[in-house]
């Protein structure tokens, strides 16, 4: 029986373990080892021959998406493409990550996965903590327990103010995408599908969560109050503190306050949310108890794992557990054993996301081609043998718009540094704002006949993306007198790549077509181009 | 009306020819996997419709459907004799009155638990509760999904919602079912946003800079398969399609005399445009009409609100049974919840959802029922009490919909009702 199989079914056994460190390949290996090794493995197995590895133009464009949430600009390609150093992706890689851009996108996809994209404050606070590296495990304790008074943690508890006003949508959401299961089916009955989860989890996870309220500006936390239900057989239940793990946990005796003692802290209340003041915080705080127990080693496994399998399924365009919400015991991992290597390495580096980032997009599997040229049937998806399409999430489209549409001569290769750094920060915040409109790409993604509508046909689209000015794309397309050369150079900006030759013909005769309004001409040029898929995602 | 029925064929024509395989391809996502598509195909080309009047800000069951005359609760206005013995409404509803044999039914047995806006919309809009980890679709996003076809020229699902008040409640969302069956939104005026082409660029260029992008993304699609590029194709591909269905939006190609059936105000007008858009094929439109939260002076603003529900949903039933497409088009009323049968000190009546009243007519109905009862007062229901699933189990049944179906996203099956739900079979044609 080869190994991974026999771990297969270990694995059955006992989900949420990760008690097999010796059967796993050793801790000293490098990430982008360890994937390809079980990656290649696993294709090696079933007889299928990976798509070669992108070329550099596509991996570049690949890399700074995921990395800077931009595509590169024509004279970074060709710099790129230049560079003869064998260690030229490393050193891209690594350049990226140390930029500021690295943060900004980094706070951009986790305020998109915690909070679909809608709070600034989270994303300013993720930025702020991605900028110095701070650790997924602090992230996490910040998360639930962020003090508003304290600016470095202020933002960060949004993630449950703003779901305090629904506890069973708090509850839910937060063991989902923090722990990657999704128990919210257990709230009626036991999970109809899942042996793993019962209404006592769901109403041991809504237990930590319970006693949670908001005061004003601030989250406070009762020292009291226990969680009731009613099973499925009519009897009423008092719900004990319950983790995934079925561990249950004592706590301190407390005690139901009086309706005198209730009186008072209600006054309370009332005047410190007049006064703008946080509530006192008990003396034993069950969602400080959830952060203890599930960074603690019993029980970790829910919190690495459910992180990597996030970070994978970003980067590769498919979850190593599809779908991300469903990590139990009736729903394996593609590559169980690489996804237990992932979370151990993440554990022994304290939770550090820049790295786990740094090793996967190193690899050969984050590599491949999107293409799928062989005569042998196309592997499917969950091998990773050819790259997943992605759609770009708005904030991407919208910049990926403003990057094509710059002029070349002033975006040439000599910008570096900080001046680089402001030009894209620029180029950012333009994009986020005209891609507001566009949706966030979730699993099974759909792209609305409203976005293909609005780029067709609305105003902004003329005004902000077709306009002609001595200082954009445009400007130096309509200047040009050579077909041949509006055709390269609009390929160049737009895609990011050297056009090839039918592509070139193409252009060539729309314009030489529509030769009595050339400018015109160029622009629905230029319009096709950003519209076109290669221009919506990641390929 | 030669002209209507002209452009009408146009569209069915138009988007046979136009079938992309794209859009085959996108629309065979993971949803729904374990669905017969050979039953599913037959009971689309049945072509059957749904037009929902939404009352938004919840319309008063006592003043509508379900007075309760000379008792404490029922306020001023009478009960009259409808066209169905033993049966009365409000006397600010005489033309529904006399047509209530011929096309509707009554539910006047609501109990929906929620009277909040903004919950009860939703209840309402999506046929269940909200679960946090899954977007459930709303009623037109199901529609649109089954009844609509794939290659369409013409929008699936179309919602107007022009007045200001209650529009943070106006729920659209297409959910699991992806971004495909969104609603094409009207919050500004009768004609949707970017629909048409802007003047500088000619008709002719702006096809063929579509032909253009089409070339360039198809070379892209080669070797690479993926649902959501499919659907990038296919959302462009209905592009010129949907510009061309502007026209559907334009009453002045109406004659005069039906615009006057419908009458000059703009919930009527938006009804007329509901009848050529499923004339066309559109399989759902919702027109919202507010305010209907009469907190204060209810019985002034049912006055006028009723007696403009009872003109325009007489003239739109009338309209549409002359034209044969009553049979295969569903008209619903329905708002968050009702009205307190307790009258207020300002003469309002609050939020009410324990025993309140909706409207089925046509499609599917069996006219001149009236199923359920509240008690004397309209406190309680009295009799045959649902909620909104088995509503919503109903609406399905009516256009041929198996309520009982599966849609699956990954793995996981997501009933269309909860498990257990039945629908309202004795409304049932």
């Amino acid at each position: 029986m080869p190994r991974w199989l026999l771990t297969f079914s270990l694995l059955c056994l006992s989900f949420a373990t990760l008690a097999r460190g010796d059967e796993l390949l050793s801790a000293d290996k490098s990430i982008e080892e360890a994937v390809d090794h079980y990656v290649g493995a696993k294709q090696k197995l079933l007889g299928v021959q990976p798509a070669p590895l992108a070329d550099d133009a596509n991996l570049l464009r690949r890399t700074m998406l995921d990395l800077h949430g931009r595509p590169p600009t024509a004279a970074e390609v060709k710099a790129y493409q230049q560079a003869s150093d064998a260690a030229k992706r490393r050193e891209m890689v690594e350049r990226l990550l140390a930029a500021p851009a690295f943060a900004r996108q980094q706070g951009a996809t986790f305020d998109a996965l915690l909070m679909r994209g809608t709070n600034a404050s989270l994303r300013n606070y993720l930025t702020e903590a991605f900028k110095e590296n701070r650790s997924w495990d602090r992230i996490f304790r910040e998360l639930l327990l962020g003090q508003e008074n304290d600016p470095e943690q202020k933002g960060a508890i949004a993630f449950v103010k703003s779901r305090m006003k629904d506890q069973d949508k708090l509850t839910a959401e937060a063991s989902s995408l923090l722990f990657g299961v999704n128990v919210s089916c257990a709230q009626c009955h036991d999970h109809p599908l899942v042996d793993d989860w019962k209404q006592d989890h769901y109403f041991g996870m809504k237990s930590f969560f319970a006693r949670s309220f908001e005061n004003g500006d601030y989250v406070g936390e009762k020292p009291y109050g226990m969680v009731e239900f009613k099973t499925t057989a009519g009897e009423s239940r008092k719900a004990k503190l319950m983790f995934l793990t079925s561990q249950v946990f004592d706590e301190p005796e407390n005690k139901e306050p009086d309706d005198k003692e209730k009186k008072a802290e209600k006054e309370l209340l009332e005047k410190l949310k007049k006064d703008k003041k946080a509530p006192p915080a008990p003396e034993y705080s069950r969602r400080a108890k959830l952060v203890e127990i599930a960074l603690a080693p019993e029980a970790n496994s829910f919190f690495s794992r459910a992180i990597v399998n996030h970070v994978w399924n970003r980067l590769l365009g498919r979850g190593l557990v599809m779908p991300v919400d469903q990590m139990h015991s009736a729903n394996l991992p593609s590559h169980p054993e690489l996804l237990d290597w992932l979370a151990r390495d993440l554990q022994a580096h304290n939770y550090d996301l820049a790295r786990l980032t740094r090793g996967i997009v190193l690899s050969d599997a984050y590599a491949r081609s999107s293409q799928w040229k062989s005569t042998d049937k196309r592997p499917s998806d969950e091998l990773f043998a050819v790259g997943i399409v992605r759609p770009l999430t708005p904030w991407q489209y919208g910049t990926a718009l403003k990057v094509a549409l710059v002029n070349p001569d002033q975006y040439g290769a000599d910008l570096a540094g900080s001046a680089l750094d402001t030009k894209a920060q620029q180029l950012e915040n333009a994009g986020r704002s005209f891609g507001d409109k566009f949706e966030l790409p979730g699993e099974d993604f759909q792209v609305s006949v409203d976005e293909a509508l609005s780029l067709s046909n609305a105003e902004r689209t003329s005004t902000e993306l077709l306009r002609v000015d001595g200082g954009n794309l445009l400007g130096k397309l309509t200047k040009l007198t050579d077909d041949r050369e509006v055709a390269t150079t609009a390929v160049w900006n737009i895609f990011g790549r050297e056009p090839t030759a039918e592509e070139v013909q193409a252009l060539e005769s729309y314009l030489q077509a529509r030769a009595d309004r050339r400018d015109d001409a160029v622009k629905q040029i230029v319009w096709a181009l950003l519209t076109s898929s290669e221009c919506r995602f990641n390929y | 009306m030669t002209d209507l029925s002209l452009s009408r064929r146009n569209f069915l024509g138009a988007s046979a020819a136009t079938a992309a395989t794209a859009a085959v391809a996108a629309d065979m996502t993971s949803l729904d996997v374990l669905q017969n598509p050979l039953l599913a195909g037959e009971l689309k080309q049945q072509g059957k419709r749904v037009i929902l009047l939404w009352l938004a800000g919840g319309a008063s069951q006592l003043e509508t459907f379900d007075p309760k005359p000379g008792r404490p609760t029922g306020g001023p206005y009478r009960a009259i004799n409808t066209s169905v013995p033993g049966v009365q409404i409000s006397e600010l509803m005489p033309k529904m009155a006399s047509r209530l044999s011929k096309y509707t039914s009554i539910i006047r047995s609501l109990d929906t638990k929620n009277a909040d806006h903004g919950g009860g919309a939703r209840l309402m809009h999506l046929g269940r509760r909200d679960e946090p980890t899954v977007k459930y679709p709303d009623l037109g996003a199901v529609l649109a999904r089954e009844l609509g076809r794939i290659d369409s020229q013409v929008p699936d699902y179309v919602s107007f919602y022009t007045a200001t008040e209650g529009r943070g409640n106006a729920i659209s969302q297409s959910g699991f079912l992806g971004a495909r069956y969104n609603a094409m939104f009207l919050t500004q005026g009768n004609v949707p946003p970017n629909l048409s082409r802007l003047a500088e660029i000619s008709d002719l260029d702006h096809q063929q800079r579509g032909e253009l992008r089409k070339l360039l993304s198809e070379r892209f699609a080669d070797g690479r398969q993926s649902a959501s590029l499919a659907s990038h194709n296919e959302s462009y591909s209905r592009v010129r399609g949907l510009m061309a269905s502007e026209t559907l939006f334009d009453i002045s190609k109406e004659s005069q005399s039906v615009r006057d059936k419908y009458g000059p105000t703009l919930f009527g007008e938006q009804c007329l445009v509901a009848r050529r858009l499923v004339e066309a094929g559109v399989p759902f439109v919702k027109i919202s009409r507010a305010w209907w939260d009469s907190h204060g002076q209810n019985f002034e603003t049912h006055l006028e609100l009723v007696s403009e529900l009872d003109h325009v949903m007489s003239a739109l039933l009338d309209d549409l049974s002359e034209r044969g497409l009553l049979e295969n088009t569903l008209v619903v009323t329905l708002s968050e919840f009702g009205r307190t049968p307790q009258i207020n000190s300002s003469l309002g009546r609050d939020h009410f959802a324990s025993a309140w009243s909706s409207s089925l007519s046509g499609c599917g109905i069996k006219p001149g029922t009236v199923y359920g009862a509240s008690d004397e007062d309209g406190r309680t229901v009295k009799d045959g009490k649902i909620g909104a699933a088995e509503l919503f189990a109903t609406i399905y049944r009516a256009v041929g919909i198996d309520h009982r179906k599966d849609y699956h996203v990954g793995a996981r099956p997501l009933p269309l009702t909860d498990p257990g739900t039945k629908p309202v079979t004795e409304v049932l044609a």
